[in-house]
């Protein structure tokens, strides 16, 4: 009996919610499709994390992420790419900024980057920028989920919500779409 | 055993029930000290003496669209927002049997204080790591990306004797030293005050997302259980979650589950009405289906699913008490952290009747949801080293009577 009305209760729950939930609020996102961040970023790169360093820079703790680049699919992307983002672990604080994407080393992802004032890059739209890439086990065919797979996010266009993270894509597919996006053919390396 | 096999494997919950006090790890942030040890939740300290300070700037960004309030003129609006603010603190100050209750600590929260200054929370010359908590409407900070609207950042110490700035040094491992709110200004956006709310449908319920970010304030992560306040999604622009506080149900907007959460963090050791314990272990049905997951330590394995959702629902009402991120233990004389399955429900009313359920964050909720509670297990600067093994998804649920 438990088994069931858990099972009822569930549904319920998850009918309602895909009816009123939004964006993601500890960090709060503004909805972006696939080709609104290409449009927005300078560069999409597949690449590498070789390094993460956490460090103060300007009275705040950074997070220092080294990527050896393995194809740009926009953009002219330098060989190795050092990204900025806000948080981490540096001395005796830790900095916690929740939707802020970490990454370990050997990691391989997909990253939409825009240049910072500061002369090295962040991720657009954090989490939603971030696509993880893993291998089918049994295929070995490449696929990506976005970091923020199960975020529900404002289309500011019709101004709703919806959920729209991108998961378990596959690697090609999402290519397509930044390249039909950018038009940038020519910018492989 | 493969992965196939174990996304085919149903659980088993054993459920160990036992209704006693106790205090200890929940879903919340968390480090492992510096000087070795078990992870610690990050929290407030509350026994120093000292309150928690409390500033908003009222330099408003030049775009005024992105704050929209019922009042007319600048003195008036501030207020509106000062009142919105409250509003939002009340709301996590409001819950019976924490020692932030109104009453129970009378020298918790410092009086809300507000600030000119434009870049209060963070102007990247090197002030804004100075032990002030902080909520900012009118930012240049460098860390806003394309698509970032507004992100909490707290600072927490390792251990004993850090500090920050003008503030004391910290007491314990997690403590919480520097809050900073810091909403986007470049006017993509709009937020509104519930005044103004019905008036600016396209606008987010600024009460909604602030007590939201206070929940990350007072050291609680992102929860998975639906209409919790930390659940991690918003209301869409126009409309709140919950209900509005009211004067009797200040902490009306929270659901129980934040209140647990709350409580969990800041018992009142006076409180003998939300004083129980549910603990227990969660289990693949088959637990080969373990063997095949990489060991987590020198000599260690994971001996139980990692990362599943436990809940405890009332059982004459159904409503969801309390939700807990499952699947890990630690005990000082033994460490590393152990990934067995464990899992602990606290701050439970007692002389109530409840069923426990466990589930995967497969749905809306994800494991990158709660990164920064399972990301603190393991630390990879002090012995014994471990590595927090992958959330494990690929289970499915069947509840059985415990033995």
């Amino acid at each position: 009996m438990f088994s069931r009305r858990f099972q009822l209760v569930r549904a319920l729950a998850v009918v309602t919610m895909l009816a009123f939930c939004g964006a993601a609020v500890a960090t709060t996102l503004a909805h972006l499709s696939v080709e609104q961040m290409t449009s927005a970023a300078s560069m999409v790169v597949r690449a590498r994390c070789v390094s993460t360093e956490a460090r103060w820079q300007d009275g705040e703790i950074w997070t220092f992420s080294t990527f050896e680049t393995e194809e740009a699919w926009k953009g002219i992307a330098p060989a190795i790419l050092s990204v900025r983002l806000i948080g981490g672990h540096a001395g005796h604080l830790i900095s916690t900024v929740p939707g802020v994407p970490r990454f370990r080393r050997g990691e391989e992802v997909i990253l939409f980057l825009e240049a910072t004032r500061t002369g090295d890059f962040t991720v657009t739209s954090w989490a939603q920028g971030t696509f993880r890439i893993s291998r089918d086990p049994r295929t070995r065919l490449e696929r990506v989920t976005q970091d923020a797979a199960g975020f529900a996010f404002l289309d500011s266009a019709t101004h709703q919500f919806r959920e729209s993270g991108i998961r378990n894509l596959s690697l090609d597919e999402l290519r397509e779409r930044v390249e039909a996006a950018g038009r940038l053919t020519g910018s492989k390396q | 055993m493969n992965s196939s096999s174990l996304r085919a494997a149903a659980i088993a919950l054993i459920v160990h029930a036992f209704m006693a006090p106790c205090a200890g790890g929940y879903t919340f942030d968390s480090i492992v000290p510096a000087s070795g040890g078990c992870p610690q939740p990050g929290h407030r300290n509350l026994a120093s003496g000292a309150s928690i300070n409390r500033r908003w700037s009222t330099s408003l960004p030049a775009t005024q669209s992105i704050l929209t309030t019922a009042a007319q003129g600048t003195p008036a609006q501030l207020d509106e927002m000062e009142t919105t603010i409250k509003q939002a603190f009340d709301a996590w100050t409001g819950v019976s049997g924490t020692l932030l209750s109104i009453g129970t600590l009378a020298n918790g929260l410092a009086p809300l204080v507000r600030t000119s200054a434009q870049n209060a929370c963070g102007n990247d010359q090197g002030t804004n790591a100075d032990g002030l908590n902080t909520i900012c409407f009118n930012q240049s900070s460098a860390a806003f990306a394309f698509g970032v609207l507004a992100f909490t950042r707290t600072l927490t110490a390792d251990g004993p004797g850090v500090s920050v700035g003008a503030g004391a040094p910290s007491a314990f491992a997690g403590e919480i030293l520097d809050a900073d709110v810091q909403f986007r200004n470049d006017g993509q956006e709009k937020f509104a005050t519930p005044g103004a709310l019905a008036a600016a449908p396209g606008a987010y319920d600024l009460e909604s997302l602030l007590a939201h970010e206070l929940g990350h304030f007072f050291g609680l992560d992102h929860s998975a259980v639906w209409r919790a306040l930390m659940f991690p999604y918003a209301p869409p622009p126009g409309t709140f979650l919950g209900s509005r506080p009211s004067a009797q149900f200040p902490d009306a907007p929270l659901a129980e589950d934040d209140r647990t959460g709350l409580r969990v963090l800041y018992p009142d050791p006076s409180d003998t009405v939300h004083a129980g314990t549910i603990s227990g272990r969660v289990f693949p049905a088959n637990p080969f289906a373990l063997a095949a997951l990489p060991s987590p330590s020198a000599g260690g394995s994971v001996t139980g699913i990692f990362g599943a959702q436990v809940v405890a629902l009332d059982a004459d009402t159904g409503v969801v008490i309390a939700g807990v991120l499952g699947g890990w233990s630690c005990d000082a004389t033994n460490l590393p952290a152990q990934f067995d399955g464990s899992f602990r429900i606290e701050r439970l009313r007692v002389g109530r009747n409840y069923k426990i359920y466990a589930e995967p964050l497969d749905g809306l909720a994800q494991p990158t949801d709660v990164r920064n509670v399972t990301g603190g297990l393991c630390r990879a600067d002090v012995p014994p080293a471990c590595a927090v093994p992958a959330m494990n998804t690929n289970f499915a649920v069947r509840i059985r009577p415990s033995p």
